[in-house]
């Protein structure tokens, strides 16, 4: 337990991207876990900045990150790491053979499971919609018994979206024979198709409804694992183009992205704990000196030089709201919230407005070292990242995975400058 | 210390659970960790609902791994299946599934018992298969002599320092060479090893088999017997992973036992209490140089201590040793799961990922912690299989005998 170089909390994006780029450079990692992150309920996706303020919709991700409010963690991260760790991140998908497309100066909208589009930055080659916009006609399929899928609704809605209103759309359904006493989820059918009988089956029954040259908007069901062995084989045989949606959970792309990124983690040999409950620190003189896990049995001490501490907002349990107040448990950091504790929430459910606490989280530095009030670092080696940052709001905003993979970047780059 | 709580309102219905649940993967019987552990245990709070896929849960715990909530997701399955029991009688098979230390008892005390024993196995596999435990399953045969008995018959070195063993039936029955690597291991580094006889088997096979009273009886036995040494501050040490869960967290989890939370404390599975030692500076690394590569599979019952892997830890101590994590989920046995005839493809396909990934890596020994699991990469992957501590303890010798 002691020995370690860096220990990153959290197994989320940011924290499985903050152990990447620590190990990358040759930093003994330790990733402490609890839970498995929210990959799987995530999409699988990397939005950057999807719309501005006024919930306008940036024209490109590059254009929205120059619009930013001042205390917003990508103006604290700076355009340059936000273009390396992207870089650093693609090159990791290329590395692990399930390559990522987009740029920041291109906006992906990509279509969802209720026909609508949502803007993006990065998105695996399944979602690639170049094709899309450019046909003619569309074909929408579904699965018979999948829940959450209904080619109908989804056509219908993109008939009404511009860019997509002159297109000629046709819904079809092949049969998985899976229903067999529960719900059926885009999971199971994507496990069907991981097998090779499944992926038969699935051509099989796909040829009898679509055409060659065809467009086809499909649920993300292409296999589980980050490959695009499925896809290739459908797109071979078939000779049409698919398209993966994004869905509700249970997440199959996020799924191929957690998996993605702990295979790449245990071939630079990161250590990951799981079940790993951290509740204190040990900090001397504005120094981490070790991180303790309460188990149900005792409490264990993580010893290292630094700590990325990128173990989630209110959903995670990296930040903790109480009336009138909201605590940072592990290092009791200040956080940044509404004095009033009235105004965190917007009663108004659906009023297209945003949640001010959302936007509740830790203050921070350039190098992600958290700050007090006075804006003064209060510990020197703890680095945070991800979704318990201050300023930004990932729902609203589209911004979810990007700050992830960011502050990730940058909370271990900032390791690295540090002499030991 | 962590506090568990069995809420299932803390569940929010997020589906983490069941994309990483390997028996949802394996078959469409099973509805899911969220739907059969926590969405269905609102009901039984207020009526008794009887959810008939919730016998497929194999209690290999990587629902309650992957939660984000920190649900018990299976911890409440078992407790709905001892609901369940409670007013039902469980099948010949389960009962005698759950009982193995009963009959290892009563081969271990004849004289050639175990050999009767099990020459009587290998012929009432066609009864065994009528009561429904697979005839293909990779039962384990019964050790020529238990752990028990060669361990008293062990001369140790006398030390100040002195640890507690609790083997748990696989070892003291079926692997007792497991025990007895490990006596050497600590014996290596000056500890004396207690073994207590009256100790019983914690419990594990019982809970999931819902015959939670006995596996509660058993509890207090071995807490009773264990606290006089925790008490003490002596450490207590197991090798087998799911008898180290069982008897630090789950007795917590399912049962108020007083005491029990104050002597969880001091219980080790041998790869962390090995490794502390190093980081106090006071492991033996007099290891001679292994030039050898091993494939290991961590079992799902040491993911979920919130502890890592400590024997990978170890092992790297060793010169010239060279270790894969295999880190292809679970083997699919989950302590007799595997076993029942209506399971055993269940827990085959479960485990082909692994089989696949340790056939791939063309080594001959795949290393592990927990003995049932063993059973299973032996039978699925068809390779040799080894307990971390046999390896250790190869180091040792090899230096010593040089």
């Amino acid at each position: 337990m002691k020995e370690n170089d860096v220990v990153v909390i959290g197994a989320g994006m940011a924290g499985l991207m903050a152990a990447a780029v620590a190990a990358k450079s040759g930093k003994k990692v330790k990733l402490l876990s609890l839970g498995a992150g929210t990959l799987t309920i995530g999409g699988g996706i990397i939005d950057v900045m999807g719309y501005v303020e006024g919930n306008t919709p940036a024209a490109t991700p590059s254009a929205g990150l120059l619009q930013v409010a001042p205390e917003h963690p990508y103006k604290k991260i700076g355009r340059p790491a936000i273009e390396e760790s992207i870089r650093f991140f693609k090159e990791i998908c290329e590395q692990e053979g399930y390559p990522y497309i987009g740029n920041l100066d291109e906006m992906q909208w990509i279509p969802t499971a209720a026909g609508t589009l949502k803007p993006t930055c990065l998105v695996p080659k399944t979602m690639n919609t170049a094709e899309l916009k450019k046909a003619s006609k569309v074909i929408v399929l579904g699965f018979e018994s999948l829940k959450d899928f209904y080619p109908h609704l989804i056509s219908k809605n993109l008939a009404n979206i511009p860019g997509f209103t002159d297109k000629e759309y046709e819904t079809v359904m092949i049969d998985p024979s899976l229903a067999d006493g529960r719900d059926v989820t885009a999971l199971d059918v994507a496990r069907w198709l991981d097998t090779e009988e499944g992926l038969r089956d699935c051509t099989q029954k796909m040829r009898g409804v679509i055409k060659p040259g065809s467009v086809v908007i499909i649920p993300p069901v292409l296999g589980t694992s980050p490959d695009y062995r499925v896809a290739e084989s459908l797109q071979n045989t078939l000779q049409c183009t698919f398209v993966e949606t994004a869905a509700i959970p249970p997440s199959i792309t996020g799924l191929r992205l957690q998996t993605m990124m702990r295979n790449y983690l245990r071939k630079l040999g990161v250590r990951i704990v799981e079940q790993a409950l951290v509740a204190k620190s040990i900090v001397e003189n504005g120094k981490c000196i070790a991180v303790i896990t309460e188990g149900v049995d005792r409490e264990r001490t993580y010893y290292a030089n630094n700590f990325i501490l990128a173990n989630g907002g209110f959903y995670g349990g990296g930040l903790i709201a109480e009336p009138g107040n909201v605590v940072e448990p592990i290092f009791n950091l200040p956080v940044v919230a509404p004095a009033d504790h009235e105004l965190w929430a917007n009663p108004a459910l659906f009023s297209g407005e945003a949640q001010p606490f959302a936007k509740i989280g830790i203050l921070v530095d350039e190098k992600m070292r958290p700050l007090d009030a006075d804006n003064k670092v209060i510990i020197n080696n703890v680095f945070v990242a991800g979704r318990n940052l201050c300023g930004y709001d990932f729902c609203f905003e589209k911004s979810g995975n990007g700050i992830a993979i960011t502050s990730g970047y940058q909370a271990a780059m900032s390791v690295q400058g540090e002499k030991k | 210390m962590k506090k568990h709580h069995n809420n299932p309102d803390s569940c929010t219905a997020c589906t983490v659970c069941v994309a990483h649940c390997p028996v949802t993967k394996a078959t469409p019987k099973f509805r899911g960790p969220k739907m059969v552990g926590p969405a269905l245990e609102r009901m039984r709070l207020s009526q008794e609902d009887v959810e008939p896929s919730l016998e497929y849960c194999s209690n290999c715990k990587n629902c309650d791994i992957s939660c984000p909530s920190g649900v018990p997701i299976s911890t409440l399955n078992m407790l709905a299946r001892a609901k369940y029991y409670k007013v039902r009688k469980q099948s010949t098979r389960d009962w005698v599934l759950s009982h193995g230390e009963q009959a290892a008892k009563m081969a271990s005390a004849m004289p050639f018992g175990a050999t009767m024993a099990n020459l009587g196995m290998s012929m009432s596999r066609g009864i065994m298969k009528r009561i429904g435990i697979s005839d293909k399953a990779p039962l384990p045969p019964y050790a020529a002599t238990s752990f028990i008995k060669q361990f008293k018959a062990l001369r140790q070195q006398s030390y100040p320092n002195k640890v507690v063993f609790y083997p748990g039936c696989f070892i003291n029955y079926n692997d007792p060479q497991v025990g007895m690597d490990f006596v050497a291991v600590m014996q290596a580094n000056k500890y004396e090893v207690i073994v207590e006889e009256d100790l019983v088997c914690c419990g594990s096979p019982l809970v999931v088999n819902g015959f939670l009273d006995e596996a509660e009886q058993n509890a207090k036995t071995n807490i009773q017997i264990l606290k006089k040494w925790t008490d003490k501050g002596y450490p207590v040490i197991t090798c087998c992973t799911s008898c180290g869960l069982m008897l630090k967290q789950e007795y917590q989890e399912l049962f108020q036992i007083e005491g029990a939370h104050e002597y969880a404390k001091h219980l080790y599975d041998a790869g962390e209490f090995l490794l502390q030692l190093h980081d106090k500076g006071e492991l033996n690394t007099d290891f001679a140089t292994l030039n050898e590569k091993y494939i290991y599979h961590a079992p799902c019952h040491l993911r979920a201590q919130g502890m890592g892997l400590p024997s990978v830890e170890l092992l790297d101590l060793i010169p010239g040793l060279e270790i894969e994590n295999a880190d292809a989920g679970c083997c699919g046995i989950s302590g007799n799961y595997g076993f029942k005839d209506d399971k055993y493809e269940i827990a085959m396909k479960i485990g082909s990922p692994l089989f696949e990934k340790i056939k791939a890596s063309g080594l001959e020994t795949a290393v592990c912690e927990c003995g049932t699991c063993r059973l299973q990469i032996g039978h699925g992957a068809k390779v040799k299989t080894m307990h971390p501590m046999t390896l250790v303890r190869k180091a040792y010798d090899a230096k010593k005998n040089k």
